[in-house]
C-alpha cells in the first residue's frame, strides 16, 4: 500500500454564497467514502494559493462551480488544464490557476501527475445564502457521483 | 447568471446603451484577465472612431446584509473573512476592531501589536502577490509587449526562476506565519472583541524574528527591480507620467498621531488636490464625512466626500470624488514610520512631487507599502511585549453599536454594525476599498480610453493600456462585485447525465468585438 499515490480531492468554493459551494459540498459528501485513501482540502481561494494546495501530489481532483450561461444548471463539465490557454477561469476561485500551473512547471514545482477539474454550472453564485439554491441542489448527486468515478478510477488502476 | 441578476445587468446595459445612441461602434474588452474576478469594460465611439464614453462595469455579490441580520455579532469576523479569498485578514480586522467598540472594550496593549503584526504580514503577503503576478506584468514585462508574454512567466523570463522561487516561498511563510496565529488564513480564528485568541510561544520567536529579516530584504529587492526595471527606462517613466493616466482628485487613508501612514488603526485623513488637509475623522464620524452616490449603469455605489458634494466623475477640490489605496495613502500621509521606506518614500516624492496624481503611481507606491510593512513587522516581532499573554480584555458592556476602519491593501476598509442589547445585528454596513476607488477607477478607464484610441485605430497593445489604468488599483472584485458570469474564458467538456462527453466547448481566453 506504500506505493499507493498521493492524492488529494480539493473543493474550490465560497460556502457562504450559495451555489458556489457546490465544490465544497461534494468534497464534503466524499470524505467518509473516500478519506481513507485521499487527502480532502475545502477552499475558497485562488491562484497562488491552489497551487500551494496542489503541490507535493501525485493526482489531485479539482471541484468547482461555474457559471459559463451556455449549458443548462447542473451539467458538470471537465475542464481541460491543457487546452484552457493562459488568463482563462471557470470561477473566481480558479482564477489565474492556469498560469499558476505553468509557474510550478517552469519552476519546476513537484505538480500533479495528473490533474483534472470537474465543475458544474450552477444557478446562483452570487447571492449570500448557506444552502443550495433548489435550481442547483437536484444536480448534487451526479456531481458527487462523477467525482466519485475518478476518484474509483485512480483507486483501481493502483491495484491493477 | 441567474434570472433576476440577468434582467438586471440587461436592464442596466440598455440603459447605458440608449443613453449613447444606435451610431455608436462597441469595442468589448473581454475578460479582464489578471484581476482576482472579472469586470467589463465598454468602450463607446463616434462617428470618427473616437472614444465617446467608457464604461467599466461590474455585477456584484448580493443580499450580504440580509445574510448577517439576526445573526449574533460576534459571529461577523468569521462571516466577513469569508466575503471574499482575497482579503480575508482585512475583513477580519476591520470587523474585529468594530466588536471592540460594540462592546466598549479596550484590547490590551499586546493585542494590539499581535494584531499589527498579523495585519502587516498580511499586507506584505498580498502587495507581493500584486507586483509580482496581477500587476508586475504591465511592467517587469512591459506595456507593450505581446499578450502572450504579459503573464507571470514573462515575470519570470524577465527576473529569473529564482526571483519566482523566491516570491513563492517568501508568500508562503508569510501565509503560515499568519496561519500560526489566527489558523487557516481564509477563515481566521484570531481578533476577539478586547483582544486576540493566541499569542506567540517566546519558543518559536526566532523563527519569526528570521522571517521579518528576510522580509524586508525581500522588499528591500522588490524595490530595486522597480529602480532598475521601470524608473530606469524612460518610456515607462513617460507613460507613468502621462496625462491619460493622470487624475488631481483627493486622497484619503489611515494615520496615527504623527500622521504617519497605518495600517491597522488611526484616523481617517483626507488631502486636496494640493496636498492639504481637510478633513480628519475617527470611526464614528465617517457617515458625515463619506456618502455613497449610484449610477444607472453601474452595480457599485460610488462612494464621494459627503462635506464637498458630489459633482459627477470630475476632478478637482470641488469633486466628492475621492482615492484610497497605496498612493493614495502615501499622499494623505506625511511620512512612514520606518527608516528604510521612508527613504524609498523621499525618493518617490522627490521624482514625482507630491501630491502624486498618476494612477501608474500605484505600482510603486505598493512597493514601497511592502518594504514599510516588513519593517513594521520586523519592529513588532522584536518588541519584549510581542510574547506578552497578556492578550485580552474581556467585555462587560451592553453592546449597541461598532464601527472598525482599516486600510485594507486596496484601500480604507469599513464595517459598521448595530444590534439590540444581546448583541443580535440589526444593522450592517460595510464600505469596501475597491467601492471607494470605484469613482476615480471610472475615470481612468475613460481617461485612458479617450488619450489612447482615435479615428477607430484599435489595437491589442492599446487595449491593453486601457485596463492597466484600473489595474493599478488592483481592484478587487470579490467583494464589491464578482465574477461576470458566462464571459469567462473557457475549454470545457460537456458531461451528460451518464457521465459522457457530449460536447466540447471553447471560449478564447480575450474577445474584441465590435458591434
Amino acid at each position: 500500500m506504500s506505493s499507493r499515490p498521493k492524492r488529494l480531492l480539493l473543493g474550490l468554493g465560497n460556502d457562504i454564497l450559495t451555489d458556489d459551494a457546490v465544490g465544497l459540498v461534494a468534497v464534503r459528501a466524499l470524505r467518509e467514502r473516500f478519506g481513507d485513501t485521499v487527502d480532502m482540502v475545502e477552499a475558497g481561494e485562488s491562484g497562488l494559493s491552489i497551487l500551494d494546495h496542489i503541490e507535493g501530489y501525485d493526482q489531485v481532483l479539482i471541484l468547482d462551480a461555474m457559471q459559463c450561461g451556455q449549458v443548462e444548471v447542473g451539467t458538470v463539465m471537465e475542464v481541460c488544464m491543457d487546452d484552457m490557454g493562459m488568463p482563462s477561469a471557470p470561477s473566481p476561485h480558479f482564477t489565474g490557476m492556469p498560469e499558476m500551473w505553468e509557474l510550478g512547471k517552469r519552476l519546476k514545482l513537484k505538480l500533479p501527475e495528473e490533474l483534472r477539474i470537474l465543475a458544474m454550472e450552477v444557478a446562483k453564485p452570487f447571492v449570500f445564502g448557506e444552502s443550495l439554491s433548489e435550481e442547483t441542489a437536484p444536480a448534487m448527486p451526479a456531481f458527487i457521483e462523477a467525482a466519485a468515478n475518478i476518484l474509483q478510477e485512480w483507486e483501481e488502476r493502483c491495484h491493477a | 447568471m441567474n434570472e433576476e441578476s440577468k434582467q438586471a445587468w440587461n436592464e442596466g446595459q440598455q440603459r447605458a446603451n440608449a443613453s449613447y445612441g444606435a451610431k455608436r461602434k462597441r469595442i468589448t474588452i473581454d475578460p479582464i484577465t489578471r484581476l482576482e474576478g472579472h469586470g467589463k469594460i465598454d468602450i463607446f465611439m463616434d462617428e470618427k472612431g473616437d472614444v465617446e464614453k467608457a464604461y467599466f462595469q461590474v455585477p456584484e455579490l448580493r443580499g450580504f446584509e440580509i445574510f448577517s441580520l439576526g445573526r449574533p455579532a460576534e459571529d461577523m469576523p468569521q462571516i466577513t473573512s469569508r466575503i471574499c479569498g482575497v482579503c480575508p485578514t482585512a475583513h477580519h480586522m476591520a470587523s474585529t476592531k468594530a466588536l471592540d467598540m460594540l462592546y466598549s472594550v479596550e484590547p490590551t496593549s499586546a493585542a494590539k501589536k499581535l494584531r499589527e503584526l498579523i495585519y502587516s504580514t498580511f499586507m506584505l503577503e498580498d502587495h507581493a502577490l500584486h507586483v509580482y503576478i496581477l500587476g508586475g506584468p504591465d511592467f517587469i514585462v512591459g506595456p507593450d509587449a505581446p499578450a502572450a508574454l504579459r503573464n507571470v512567466l514573462g515575470v519570470v523570463d524577465k527576473v529569473g526562476e529564482e526571483v519566482g522561487l523566491k516570491v513563492i516561498s517568501m508568500r508562503r511563510r508569510l501565509r503560515e506565519f499568519i496561519a500560526y496565529l489566527g489558523g487557516k488564513v481564509i477563515h481566521p480564528v484570531f481578533g476577539l472583541p478586547g483582544g486576540v485568541a493566541k499569542g506567540i510561544n517566546p519558543a518559536d520567536l526566532d523563527g519569526f524574528k528570521q522571517l521579518a529579516d528576510d522580509g524586508v530584504a525581500f522588499a528591500e529587492f522588490t524595490l530595486q527591480v522597480f529602480n532598475d526595471i521601470v524608473l530606469k527606462n524612460e518610456e515607462y517613466v513617460k507613460l507613468i507620467t502621462s496625462d491619460a493616466f493622470t487624475h488631481k482628485t483627493h486622497y484619503m487613508g489611515l494615520v496615527d498621531e504623527n500622521n504617519h501612514v497605518n495600517f491597522y488603526d488611526g484616523k481617517v485623513r483626507v488631502v486636496d488636490t494640493d496636498g492639504k488637509e481637510i478633513a480628519k475623522f475617527s470611526e464614528v464620524e465617517y457617515l458625515d464625512n463619506i456618502a455613497e452616490h449610484v449610477e444607472p449603469w453601474s452595480y457599485v455605489k460610488f462612494t464621494y466626500l459627503k462635506k464637498v458634494g458630489w459633482n459627477g466623475f470630475t476632478e478637482g477640490n470641488d469633486s466628492g470624488v475621492c482615492c484610497v489605496a497605496p498612493l493614495a495613502r502615501l499622499n494623505a500621509a506625511d511620512g512612514l514610520a520606518t527608516p528604510k521606506a521612508q527613504a524609498a518614500l523621499e525618493q518617490y516624492f522627490g521624482m514625482l512631487g507630491k501630491p502624486v496624481h498618476h494612477t501608474l503611481a500605484n505600482h510603486w507606491a505598493r512597493a514601497i507599502e511592502m518594504l514599510y510593512a516588513a519593517e513594521r513587522i520586523q519592529q513588532l516581532i522584536n518588541d519584549p511585549e510581542i510574547t506578552s499573554q497578556d492578550i485580552r480584555t474581556i467585555p462587560t458592556a451592553t453592546p449597541k453599536r461598532g464601527i472598525g476602519i482599516v486600510e485594507a491593501p486596496r484601500g480604507t476598509l469599513f464595517h459598521h454594525y448595530e444590534t439590540d442589547e444581546k448583541g443580535i445585528l440589526n444593522m450592517v454596513n460595510l464600505i469596501v476599498a475597491t467601492q471607494n476607488n470605484a469613482a476615480r477607477m471610472a475615470m481612468s478607464v475613460e481617461n485612458a480610453a479617450k488619450g489612447l484610441i482615435h479615428g477607430g485605430n484599435v489595437d491589442e497593445g492599446m487595449l491593453n493600456k486601457v485596463e492597466m489604468a484600473f489595474r493599478a488599483y488592483d481592484p478587487c472584485h470579490a467583494c464589491a462585485t464578482h465574477a461576470l458570469p458566462g464571459q469567462m474564458p473557457l475549454v470545457a467538456r460537456v458531461w451528460n447525465k451518464d457521465g459522457e462527453v457530449i460536447h466540447t466547448l471553447r471560449r478564447d481566453s480575450q474577445v474584441v468585438g465590435k458591434v
